[in-house]
This record gives C-alpha cells, structure tokens and sequence, in this order.
C-alpha cells in the first residue's frame, strides 16, 4: 500500500496521543482526556480514509454504470453502502469518501483507467476533518458566512463555501457532526484556526476512536 | 454584507465571488479584420447601465452570468450560461 501522510500530521504529532496506521497513514486514534472534550466541541483528522472525485457530463452515467446510486440534486449527498458518502457538488462533479468497511474509492480509481469521454477523474488530496459535539455551531458562527442552522439535515445538503478564507466543502451528517474537507495544501492552516477558535470555547482535539 | 446569489450555490457573500469580465460575443479572427478583432480585444465599454457580466462562485468554481446595474451595483439576475432568462 502506498504511504500517506496526511495534511495535518505535522500539527497533530506534537500531541501526546496514540497513533496507528489506517490506509497506510499514521493516524491519531487517541489523546488521553479527549473522552472529557468530545461532547462540547471536538475536532479530528479523517484524511486517513480514501476518496475519489469525478466531474464532467459523463460523470452521472458512467457512476451509475458502477452501481453506484448518485444523489439526483445538485449539493446533495447519500450514504455509501457499508458506511461512506457520495456528494454531489454542483452539477457533474462527485467526491466519493469510503468508510473504514467500503472500498469504493479504490474500485473506483481501478475502473477510471479506462474511462468513456466527458468523465475525468480529479485527484483528492483533501485535508479531511471532522467537527464533533454542542458547541460546533458557536465555532462556524466565527468562521463561515453560511447560516448553517436554517439548513434542513433531511435534505443531505452539502455546501461550497469559504471557511476562513479557505474553499471547503461542508457536510452538516449530524447536528453535532460536520465534516470538512479542503485542498491539503490548505490543511495546516484550517486546522490550526479551526483548533485555536475550538480551544477557546473549549473543545480541543479528539482520536478518531472516539468518532468512528 | 453584499450577497449575491449563485444559480447554483445560493445566495452567499460578494466576497465568495469574483468578476470575470463583460459578457461579450467573440469574432471570428480568421474572418474580421484586424481592426475589429483590435477592437474587441483591446476596447470595452464602460458607460454605466445594466450589463451582463461573468461572475464566479470562488468555492465551487461555478461561472454564471449576472445581470447588473454598473451604475447602481444592484444585481438584477443571474443564470447559468446556455439558460433561458
């Protein structure tokens, strides 16, 4: 298996936690007293799991062909069997995330070596995180323009946004749990904003153990 | 706080968006002259009243087209190219 490091690793390995590798990255599973944090308002990294992006007219066909079912609306999303998400984000650009039980990201990377026209496979190296707990709604009040509770949940809305000045896609699962993905190339600097405004209202970072 | 609202996205904040220039038809540079294809690449109108520009939703990088008032900033409409008005 390939080496993944994951954008966040150099802000996350200065914690006294335990690591463990998940999809070939070293991944931060636990931090002593984070049981105490993760009601209030949690943060913690997911790039660990694997994901792939598709876009172009063909996308919704050639997703189909794969037994895929594609949410029907434009920023929507669905779960995966076995755990997972497919998001639609605008009109034919897709972001497949598996959970730790599926393996669609890799079927999929498989099948689109060889691929029909207008279906283009996108590379994501997302820094991929997740926002747990009460409070989360105090830290995107901070953060992001976006009302995030006039949202209707049951809709499985997905929103493109700026967070902080960074382009995210923002997926309200729960209304104590959002996931966040970005550029890894912004990863470091989200996290860190993210972890000190989570700090303040005191939340901090959680092992993923205590989410997944 | 401006907003604007992306045929795709919704209305969100001016500062998620940036301008892409008027909405004009291009000539063919094979069969204009070169001062029409000059003309077109080096003038623009700028007289202020209601035109169609290019606009970008900077999250989502979705291009559509706006209707404004450049001499009021007020947005009037805005749609996804190829959508009939």
């Amino acid at each position: 298996m390939i080496r993944r490091i994951s954008p966040n690793h150099d802000r996350l390995q200065s914690l006294n936690g335990t690591w463990r590798d998940i999809n070939g990255m070293p991944s931060l599973v636990s931090i002593p007293g984070d049981d105490r944090i993760v009601a209030n308002l949690g943060i913690a990294d997911l790039s660990f799991l694997t994901r792939f992006g598709v876009k172009g007219a063909g996308a919704v066909a050639w997703l189909e062909s794969q037994k895929l079912e594609v949410p029907d609306r434009a920023n929507t999303w669905k779960p995966l069997p076995d755990g997972g998400i497919i998001a639609r984000l605008g009109l034919t650009e897709f972001l497949i995330e598996d959970s730790l039980h599926s393996s669609f990201a890799l079927r999929l990377a498989e099948a689109c070596q060889s691929v029909p026209a207008k279906v283009y496979p996108v590379l994501r190296q997302d820094a991929a995180i997740v926002l747990c707990g009460k409070a989360i709604q105090d830290l995107l009040r901070q953060t992001c323009s976006v009302n995030f509770q006039a949202l209707s949940l049951a809709e499985h809305p997905v929103i493109l946004t700026l967070m902080v000045g960074v382009s995210v896609t923002i997926i309200p699962i729960l209304p104590d749990r959002y996931r966040i993905w970005c550029d890894g190339t912004f990863g470091a600097y989200l996290w860190e904003t993210l972890l000190t405004i989570a700090q303040e209202l005191g939340g901090g970072v959680v092992g993923v153990d205590r989410l997944i | 706080m401006k907003l604007m609202t992306c045929p795709i996205n919704g209305s969100r904040p001016i500062s998620e968006f940036f301008y892409g220039g008027e909405l004009r038809s291009m000539p063919d540079p094979n069969m204009v002259t070169d001062e029409v294809w000059a003309d077109y690449v080096f003038h623009r109108n700028n007289a202020p009243g209601i035109k169609c520009e290019w606009w970008c939703h900077i999250p989502s990088n979705s291009w559509f087209i706006a209707e404004r008032n450049t001499l009021t900033d007020e947005i009037i409409h805005t749609y996804l190219w190829g959508e009939v008005v």
